[in-house]
C-alpha cells in the first residue's frame, strides 16, 4: 500500500494496529471503531498518534468525543460506488469541524479524487500500481466549478462577480 | 433561453477532454469495465442490445434551431441519420462507436449541449413545462429555476454516486404538465400568504416497480435558499438510502420507510448546515439567468386574426389539428404548436435528420429561433403567430408530421423496448405501432377524446404505463411476450397511478384487449364531454374487467 495526497506519494507515519495487537509505545496507529471506543483511555495516553478507520454506516455522533485528539480518519468505500464516504467527508469537516488528516480508501478510482478532495479528504491510500499519471491528470481536469463545496475552490459564480461590471456586485 | 459564458464553455470543454482521456484509458485496458462503467454512464452512454446508446441533455427540453441542426447533423453522421426524443425531453442515439464519442461531445459542445449525467446515480436532466414561458397560467417560468438547479447539480462532488439515479421536474403552473409528483423531486413555483415568490418541494416520487406519488414535503422554500434545502435533501438520501438492493435504492423507499414527516425533519435538521456552506445563489445571480428567460419581442396582434379564423372554417383538417395540437398562447395572436412525433404507425418519439432540419427551418422563420421537446416525446414550437399557422401545418404535413392526435388515443409514449434495450422483456415500439394503426381513423380519435396510452417493455417503467390512462406493460412469460393493462394512471395534477385489470395478453391480443377498453369506455360515458379518465374515475374497474374478462 501507498498513500498520496494532491501532489503525490507522500511518507507515511501510521501503522494499522489490528483488534488483538498490543499498543506499541511512540507509534502512530490507525484502530478500528470498536477499538477506539473500548480503549480509548489506553490509547491516547500510551501511543504517539491515535487514527480511526470508518465506513460508510458509521454514527458521527458516537465518533465526535474522539474528533479532537485523533490524528487521521479514513474513510473506507464499499466498492466504488458507495458515496455515502462524500457526504462523511462534508460532515467531518463542516458540522464537526474536524481538522487533521482525513483519508479515503478502499475501492475509489483515481477519477474520484477531485471530487473527494473537494469534499474535504486530504489523502489516500491506494495500491502500490495505482496510475498516479492518471490521478495527477484528473485532479488538473477543472479550472472551476458550478458550486460551493468544503474545500471553498474558486466557483463559477466567485467568478461571475469578479466580472461583473462595478457597482452591479452583490 | 440561456446563453452560455466563457465559464460555462470552459466546463463543458473541461468536461469532454476529461472524459476523451477516460475513453482512452479504457481503450488501453487502465479502466476495467466495472471502473468505465459509472464514468460513461455519467456522459450518458449505455451499452444496449446492440451496440452503444448516447442519450443527450436538452435541459428542460428546450432548444434553439442551431441546436436541433447540430442534433441533425450528428444523426446523419455519427448514427443512421435519426434520433429519438425521449420522455426525459432528451434525444437518443442508438448506434454509436465508443471511439467517436467525444468527437460527437465536442461537436455538441460547440453549440453549448452535452450529455452530462443523462445515466448514472446522479442528478439527471431536469425537466420542466414544455409551455414555459408561453403558458398562461404560470407564475413564473419554471426554466429560470431548472437552469440553476442545472448549474448546481453538474458534476456535484458530493452527489454523483447517489444510490440511485435523481430526477428533477419543475412546474411553474398549478396545471401539471411535467408530472413533478413522479419524480424523486418535484418543484412547483408558488406563492405563499406574504405574496412572495417561491417553491413548494415534493420529494419521493417515481415509477419503476414500486409506483410512488410524490408527498409534499416543504410547502414553501423562497427563491434564493432552493439551492441549500435541496442540498439538505439530497445529503439525507446520500447517507441513508438503501444501496443493498437496487430496485429499492431510490428515494421514494427512504421517504416511505421513514415516513414523509420524519424525512422530512431530517431534512430541516441538515439544512441550517447547507446554508451555512454558501451554496445558495445571490440575488444577483438569480438575476442575472432571469433575464436570459424574459419574454421575446411580441408584435402587438389583435383577435381574432381575420385570415387564421377564415382558415379553419374552409380546412377541417387544419382545424381539426388545430383543436388537439395548438396550445393557447398568453400573447394575443400567437399559438404553442406541438408537433407530433407520432404519424400513425410510426415509432414514437423517432426523427430523422431530415425532419429535424425542416422543424429548425420552421423555427426559425415562425417561432423565434425556439423549439421544446415534451416529455410525451413530441415537439414543440412555442412561438407561432396564428396567421402563420396554416402554413406550418402544411409544411409539417410534408415531412409527416402534421397528426392532429396530440393527447388523444395514438399519442402513444413508448420505451424502446426489447428492440434496443439490454434490460426490457417485451418489445413496446411494435405494440405502439399497431396501436396507431388500429386508432388511426382520426375522427374516431377525436370522438374518443383525451386519452393517453403509455406502453413501457419492463418493470422499470421507462414508457411511465402507471401514469397512462391505459397502460400497457410488457412481460416475460416462460420466455413468450406478454402485455399486462393497467387502467386510472395520471401524470398531471392529479396524479394517480393504474390499476393492473387482470392476467396479461400475448402480443396478437393486446390491441384486441385495448379496443375493447375504448368501447367499454365509449359506451358507459355519459356524455362526449366526460373523458375516459373521469368515466374510469366514476365507475371504477369493474365494467372493464367484466368486458376484457367475462363475468365472474
Amino acid at each position: 500500500m501507498a498513500v498520496v495526497d494532491r501532489n503525490g506519494p507522500i511518507a507515511d507515519k501510521w501503522t494499522r494496529l489490528a483488534d488483538d495487537a498490543p499498543v506499541p509505545r511512540a507509534a502512530s496507529v490507525i484502530v478500528s471503531f470498536a477499538r477506539l471506543k473500548n480503549e480509548h483511555n489506553s490509547l491516547f495516553s500510551t501511543a504517539a498518534g491515535v487514527g480511526v478507520e470508518i465506513a460508510g454506516d458509521v454514527n458521527l455522533k458516537e465518533l465526535e468525543p474522539f474528533l479532537p485528539r485523533l490524528g487521521v480518519i479514513v474513510v473506507r468505500f464499499a466498492t466504488m460506488r458507495d458515496g455515502r464516504v462524500f457526504s462523511i467527508g462534508r460532515l467531518l469537516r463542516e458540522q464537526y469541524r474536524y481538522s487533521a488528516d482525513m483519508r479515503a480508501v478502499g475501492d475509489f478510482i483515481p477519477d474520484q479524487a477531485l471530487f473527494l478532495l473537494r469534499c474535504g479528504f486530504t489523502s489516500f491510500e491506494v495500491a502500490e500500481n495505482f496510475p498516479l499519471a492518471s490521478f495527477k491528470q484528473s485532479l488538473a481536469a477543472y479550472s472551476t466549478w458550478y458550486q460551493r463545496a468544503t474545500d471553498r475552490a474558486t466557483t463559477v459564480r466567485d467568478l461571475r462577480r469578479e466580472n461583473a461590471p462595478s457597482g452591479s456586485k452583490s | 433561453m440561456y446563453i452560455y459564458d466563457k465559464f460555462d464553455h470552459t466546463i463543458t470543454r473541461e468536461r469532454v477532454a476529461e472524459f476523451s482521456q477516460q475513453v482512452a484509458r479504457r481503450l488501453t485496458g487502465e479502466l476495467s469495465e466495472d471502473q468505465f462503467r459509472p464514468l460513461r454512464l455519467m456522459n450518458g452512454l449505455y451499452l444496449q442490445l446492440h451496440a452503444y446508446m448516447l442519450r443527450v441533455a436538452i435541459p428542460y427540453g428546450t432548444l434553439s434551431s442551431k441546436q436541433v441542426r447540430k442534433l441533425a447533423d450528428i444523426a446523419k453522421k455519427y448514427d443512421r441519420d435519426y434520433g429519438h426524443f425521449t420522455t426525459r425531453q432528451n434525444i437518443q442515439y442508438n448506434w454509436i462507436k465508443l471511439e467517436q464519442v467525444p468527437e460527437i461531445l465536442a461537436e455538441l459542445a460547440s453549440v453549448e449541449m452535452h450529455a452530462n449525467q443523462t445515466s448514472g446515480n446522479c442528478i439527471r436532466n431536469v425537466t420542466a413545462d414544455q409551455f414555459a414561458g408561453v403558458a398562461g397560467d404560470e407564475l413564473e417560468d419554471p426554466r429560470i429555476i431548472s437552469e440553476i438547479i442545472r448549474q448546481w447539480s453538474t458534476f456535484h462532488p458530493e452527489f454523483s454516486f447517489l444510490p440511485r439515479k435523481f430526477k428533477f421536474a419543475v412546474t411553474g403552473a398549478a396545471k401539471d404538465r411535467a408530472a413533478i409528483q413522479f419524480h424523486d423531486i418535484g418543484i412547483q413555483v408558488v406563492k405563499n400568504d406574504a405574496g412572495e415568490t417561491g417553491y413548494a418541494v415534493y420529494v419521493g416520487g417515481g415509477m419503476g416497480r414500486t409506483p410512488v406519488v410524490a408527498p409534499l414535503i416543504k410547502p414553501f422554500v423562497a427563491r434564493t435558499e432552493l439551492l441549500s434545502y435541496l442540498e439538505a435533501c439530497l445529503r439525507v438520501y446520500n447517507l441513508h438510502g438503501r444501496r443493498d438492493n437496487m430496485y429499492k435504492a431510490r428515494i421514494k423507499i427512504l421517504v416511505r420507510d421513514l415516513g414523509p414527516a420524519e424525512y422530512a425533519r431530517q431534512v430541516e435538521e441538515m439544512w441550517p448546515l447547507t446554508r451555512a456552506a454558501g451554496v445558495d445563489i445571490e440575488p444577483a445571480e438569480e438575476a442575472r439567468i432571469r433575464a436570459f428567460f424574459a419574454p421575446p419581442p411580441y408584435e402587438k396582434i389583435a383577435e381574432p386574426v381575420a385570415s387564421f379564423v377564415d382558415a379553419r372554417a374552409k380546412t377541417r383538417a387544419f382545424a381539426q389539428w388545430v383543436q388537439t395540437n395548438v396550445h393557447t398562447h398568453k400573447v394575443a395572436g400567437y399559438g404553442a404548436v406541438t408537433i407530433s412525433l407520432k404519424p400513425i404507425g410510426g415509432i414514437p418519439g423517432d426523427a430523422s435528420s431530415a425532419q429535424m432540419h425542416a422543424i429548425a427551418d420552421l423555427a426559425d422563420t415562425y417561432s423565434l429561433g425556439e423549439v421544446r421537446v415534451t416529455h410525451v416525446q413530441n415537439l414543440v414550437l412555442p412561438n407561432v403567430k396564428q396567421a402563420d399557422l396554416f402554413a406550418v401545418w402544411q409544411r409539417l404535413g410534408e415531412i409527416g408530421f402534421a397528426e392532429a392526435n396530440i393527447g388523444l388515443v395514438t399519442d402513444i409514449i413508448a420505451c424502446p423496448g426489447l428492440d434496443y434495450c439490454s434490460l426490457a422483456n417485451a418489445r413496446s415500439i411494435p405494440v405502439a405501432q399497431q396501436l396507431s394503426e388500429r386508432f388511426a381513423d382520426l375522427d374516431r380519435q377525436h370522438i374518443i377524446g383525451p386519452l393517453q396510452i403509455k406502453i413501457s417493455g419492463c418493470i422499470n417503467a421507462c414508457g411511465h404505463h402507471h401514469a397512462g390512462h391505459i397502460g400497457i406493460l410488457g412481460v416475460d412469460k416462460a420466455g413468450q411476450e406478454f402485455y399486462q393493462i393497467t387502467l386510472g394512471g395520471a401524470g398531471d395534477e392529479t396524479a394517480s397511478i393504474g390499476t393492473l385489470l387482470g392476467p396479461g395478453f400475448a402480443g396478437e391480443d393486446i390491441v384486441g384487449a385495448v379496443d375493447k377498453v375504448v368501447n367499454t369506455y365509449l359506451e358507459l360515458r355519459q356524455a362526449p364531454s366526460e373523458t375516459f379518465i373521469e368515466a374510469y374515475r366514476r365507475v371504477g374497474a369493474t365494467p372493464f374487467k367484466e368486458s376484457l374478462y367475462g363475468r365472474r
